[in-house]
């Protein structure tokens, strides 16, 4: 191939570059606010942060009850941040490892056995996300409540997999699916069941695509504001978001950034890690779909 | 004649397992899903309020019709599919040229990709709210003044609350372009590349190979796209509402809804006006469903 002229190389760039800075940009700007004091919050300059300070951070580690100091005649109390960080940490590895199991299983039982109307099955699963989520918290109270999970963190480990069980369904069975069958007799023919094939040959090499499922489950289940100001109500029994939902913004909103970070921090980090598997597990669960 | 049996009782066997590690995940969704389902259906039909003196009458269509000659359901009805169709093809757009862009190598190209996947990688349930204020912010900041003044221009040409909600639609298209763009780098990465090679040899317009090669391969990919776009559309939305109790003044239907509910304690009507989607979005997933999950030639 001819190499490109430079105005048509320079043209990429440009939209390499825009594309980037439209992405990263408010990402960039949160990070900056969260780094500054309180003066230079109010005086800077808002795209950079001249000297950064991480009280912000501080401010949201300070002990249960005691004040942190006025705004105006405004007292500013201090939040159980700790206890939010522990209980995002249960929610989402409980609901990431409730998924990603009863995903695997489903998805194995319907694209590997292959029971009578197995594409329908899967078909009426992805279906549940046409349930409209408006007002559903009403009777969805109920449910938890008849559970005895009301204000318990449980009830979101288990509202949190219906979100994303309908994708990771239907993207493993339709991996699972495509697999030829010559890789299961291998191991047939040494006298493993299903099970050991299973678990010896299939589970190993689906590792891409059960990063992408976890991925898209972390996403997922990351983006709930709403549940989880619902269902959670006293304060330490909050996660981050439902937490940082009940801040007074007004008051607090060095602090609130500073929390926004401290969630997306280990998200992001995660993210990133297995962003190339994310991307090959989509790929290996479409190539030969369709 | 005896293999044949054996061979059958096993596929009975396979299909029973089968039925039995569905089972986990079909509860799951039949407990958190079924009962709140089937209670918003017959509620639709109902009086129910929790305001109301009295027993709960059964009303049959009457609160779908009252909808339907209610002016605020059609102004709802109009925003809510301007605000879908444009989030849906900014998202699309967007992120169409985000994977091309990174469909063919170039220095850096991990970082760039990095960036691009980040705001759907960034908990939209935090980012959402970092967004929100940072666009409509409450208190003397630095750039308070320059967002205020932004925030009356347009809503003084559009109408109060214009901007809040526009900042959210802004939101909804930064995130989903983000996850559509990586959901069609992996769309292409499934192209096999002697294709691409052919096409070069066939044509020299990049626009004719697009549309004759990448397009048509990319069609299941960007259907799965359309239809995550469509029934995501409305999340932002609803974790605005929440953060803001109710601020947001321009009503889609499901912000309606929700209004109706708590601030008017009528379910019936709110449960009718939330369910009015239902058939456009199962339409659109079963002509959606021909293009990524149909029926295959292989046998196996």
């Amino acid at each position: 191939m001819n190499p490109q002229p430079w105005r048509a190389r320079l043209g990429r760039l440009t939209l390499i570059l825009m594309a980037t800075v439209f992405c990263v940009f408010p990402i960039y700007f949160m990070l900056v606010q969260s780094l500054k004091t309180a003066q230079e919050d109010v005086f800077g300059n808002p795209l950079i942060v001249r000297n950064p300070t991480l009280e912000n951070f501080e401010d949201l580690f300070e002990r249960k009850g005691s004040a942190r100091g006025f705004v105006g005649s405004v007292l500013r109390r201090s939040y159980p941040f700790l206890d939010w960080l522990g209980n995002t940490l249960v929610v989402f590895t409980g609901a990431v490892a409730l998924t990603l199991t009863l995903s695997v299983a489903a998805a194995y039982g319907l694209g590997r056995l292959r029971p009578p109307g197995f594409r329908w099955w899967r078909r009426v699963i992805f279906a549940a996300y046409i349930i409209p989520q408006t007002i559903l918290f009403v009777p969805l109270y109920q449910v938890v409540n008849a559970l005895g999970l009301d204000d318990n963190l449980l009830a979101l480990m288990l509202i949190y997999p219906s979100m994303a069980l309908p994708f990771c369904i239907w993207m493993l069975s339709a991996y699972f699916q495509h697999l030829p069958r010559e890789i299961e007799e291998a191991a047939f023919i040494e006298g493993a069941g299903r099970a050991g094939a299973f678990f010896r040959i299939i589970l190993p090499m689906s590792r891409p695509v059960l990063v992408a499922a976890g991925i898209f489950t972390l996403g997922t289940i990351a983006s709930d504001l709403t549940i989880a100001s619902l269902f959670l109500l006293s304060g330490q029994n909050q996660t981050i978001p439902a937490g940082i939902g009940t801040m007074e913004v007004a008051l607090d909103e060095l602090a609130a950034v500073a929390g926004i970070n401290l969630l997306a921090i280990p998200v992001i980090a995660i993210s990133a890690l297995f962003a190339r598997g994310y991307v090959r597990g989509l790929t290996a669960a479409m190539l030969e779909g369709s | 004649m005896v293999r044949v049996t054996m061979t059958r009782t096993r596929r009975q066997r396979d299909i029973r397992i089968a039925y039995l590690l569905l089972a986990p995940a079909v509860l799951l969704l039949l407990g958190v899903l079924a009962y709140p389902l089937g209670w918003e259906v017959w509620t639709s039909f109902t009086s129910l309020s929790p305001l109301q003196d009295g027993a709960t009458a059964f009303v049959g269509l009457e609160n779908y019709r009252r909808q339907f000659h209610d002016p605020q359901f059609w102004s709802a009805a109009a925003v809510t599919l301007v605000y879908t169709v444009v989030t849906s093809v900014a998202k699309l757009a967007l992120g169409l040229g985000f994977a091309l862009l990174l469909a063919r190598p170039f220095p850096g190209r991990t970082l760039v990709f990095l960036a691009i996947f980040l705001p759907w990688a960034y908990p939209a349930s935090v980012s959402v709210i970092g967004w929100y204020w940072t666009l409509n912010p409450p208190i003397p900041t630095a750039y308070a003044a320059f967002m205020g003044s932004v925030k009356y221009n347009v809503d003084s040409v559009a109408g109060g609350g214009a901007w809040a909600f526009i900042s959210v639609a802004l939101f909804n298209i930064w995130r989903g372009s983000s996850f559509i763009g990586v959901l069609l780098l992996a769309g292409i990465n499934a192209i096999p590349p002697e294709l691409f090679e052919y096409a070069l040899l066939e044509s020299k317009s990049p626009w004719r190979r697009f549309r004759a090669v990448t397009l048509p391969l990319l069609a299941p990919f960007l259907a799965l796209g359309v239809f995550l776009s469509l029934t995501g559309a409305f999340a932002d939305l609803a974790n605005v509402w929440t953060l803001t109790a109710g601020r947001i003044v321009f009503p889609v239907l499901s912000t309606q809804a929700y209004w109706l509910a708590i601030h008017g304690g009528q379910f019936g009507p709110a449960s009718a006006l939330s369910l009015m989607l239902v058939p456009l979005l199962l339409g659109a997933l079963l002509v959606l469903f021909r293009l990524f999950d149909g029926p295959e030639r292989e046998p196996s």
